[in-house]
């Protein structure tokens, strides 16, 4: 039991659950999937308002771009069938790699992502593939990029309502170290490339569990323009991580072992742009 | 603050505090196969299904899952008859404390109801939020898989 909880809110609106967090933010929490507040276990939280109630558990599309309600699980993302078809296995496999069946099946896309974890691999991976988000604050809905949303100050924090992805035909992969199969990262990588005739046109490398939160990294980014994907490319993209990484050090691994692993798995996923494309 | 929970097709009319977990709701109302072990959601001993769904009880709050139906393994067998899975993790010998066991069993129904020919990788990945210090998970592995030809078979009801 979180023993100082006295109040839990079932908001209906946006609108609503956003002025229920303004009205006394230092002992509220926001409720998604409930793993994160269940695990705080901080004595701080004395109002929780579960956002399940707002609905926003859908996967839609709109033109060119996908859609995704920030309440919606983990597990119902991956193996949506709209996801499947757009992104062929890249969330389905990658998110098969986030936490247990049961957690998946209680986390969501967006308490994923809220909490700013260092080791978030949906976070990772969303990063990789340019998404944006659908936030409401102060001044409304607004929308910002994912990695705008991570640079935010601590104080700001808005409601997110929703998760867009842009088909726009990129390439992805991801990998993840951890010491078991269901344990946090101890480092991830994810790699988006958008192929043309061959070659990279543009790319994102993102890596996460640094132990910070997940960041792309433009020096690579721009080092990869224009490479050809060959048997070659792989092991540069390694080079290129091994060589620019930045990170630190904590209780899961130091700083220059995150290094190594890092340019191990943005191999690996190197290794299967590579497959893919050609 | 006052809930509905529909468990294994008991309806339960409670009152709850706000930041009561659904672990000790369920243990409360008698269903004493929900267990539990870490609280820290790394084990699955807790393990219930939600509308169908696996979730972990000791990180899920009762207020959350106000008006939904929710199975514990004391609504799988029908009297004295075990449900397959059950009867497969005896004769593989897949439980020795048994402690895990609850969890294991309802990880397994709902990978069964959703995929009934599950492959060697699909039952590893279901279960592998399943933590047991007994057997080894080899052994129960195969009880999910001979459970799922058993209850592909024509004499299953």
């Amino acid at each position: 039991m979180l023993s100082n909880v006295k109040e839990y809110f079932r908001p209906k609106t946006v609108e609503e659950a956003f002025e229920m967090m303004e009205a006394d933010r230092e002992h509220s929490i926001f409720l998604s999937g409930g793993t994160i507040v269940a695990l705080m276990g901080s004595s701080r939280i004395e109002r929780i308002i579960d956002l399940k109630s707002l609905r926003l558990d859908s996967v839609s599309i709109k033109e060119d771009e996908i859609v995704v309600g920030a309440t919606t699980t983990v597990e119902a993302f991956r193996k949506d069938p709209l996801m499947r078809k757009e992104f062929g296995d890249f969330f389905y496999d990658s998110f098969s790699l986030v936490g247990s069946w049961q957690i998946r099946n209680m986390a969501t896309i967006g308490g994923s992502i809220a909490p700013k974890l260092g080791w978030s691999d949906v976070s990772a991976c969303l990063l990789a593939t340019g998404a944006g988000l659908m936030v409401y604050g102060p001044d409304g809905y607004r929308r910002i990029m994912l990695s705008d949303y991570f640079a935010l100050p601590a104080g700001e924090k808005p409601l997110i309502t929703h998760i867009i992805i842009k088909k726009d035909g990129w390439v992805s992969a991801f990998e993840k170290f951890s010491k078991t199969t269901f344990d946090i990262a101890t480092v991830n990588v994810a790699i988006s490339v958008r192929p043309e005739r061959g070659r990279i046109k543009a790319a994102r490398v993102v890596c996460g569990s640094r132990p910070q939160y997940p960041m792309r990294f433009e020096t690579i980014e721009n080092a990869l323009e224009e490479l050809e994907i060959n048997d070659v490319m792989p092991s540069i993209v390694r080079s290129l991580v091994f060589d620019n990484f930045t990170g630190g050090s904590n209780m899961l691994a130091s700083f220059e072992y995150r290094k190594h692993l890092a340019s191990v798995m943005a191999q690996k996923a190197a290794e299967k742009i590579k497959e893919m494309v050609r | 603050m006052k809930i509905t929970l529909n468990v294994n097709g008991n309806l339960h009319e409670i009152n709850i505090d706000p930041g009561d977990y659904l672990l000790e709701i369920l243990r409360d109302l008698g269903y004493k196969s929900v267990r539990r072990s870490c609280h820290s959601a790394s084990c699955g001993t807790c393990t219930v299904l939600v509308n169908g769904k696996p979730i972990l009880s000791c990180s899920t709050f009762a207020a959350s899952v106000d008006g939904q139906t929710i199975e514990t393994v004391e609504g799988l067998s029908q009297g004295e008859k075990l449900h397959p899975i059950q009867e497969a993790i005896l004769e593989e010998g897949a439980a020795q404390c048994g402690y895990c066991i609850p969890g294991i069993v309802l990880t397994g129904e709902a990978l069964l109801r959703e995929n009934p020919e599950p492959s060697d990788d699909d039952i590893k990945l279901a279960l592998n939020g399943n933590v047991c210090r007994c057997t080894g998970y080899e052994s129960q592995n195969r009880a999910i898989k001979k459970a799922a030809e058993a209850m592909r078979g024509d004499d299953y009801e």
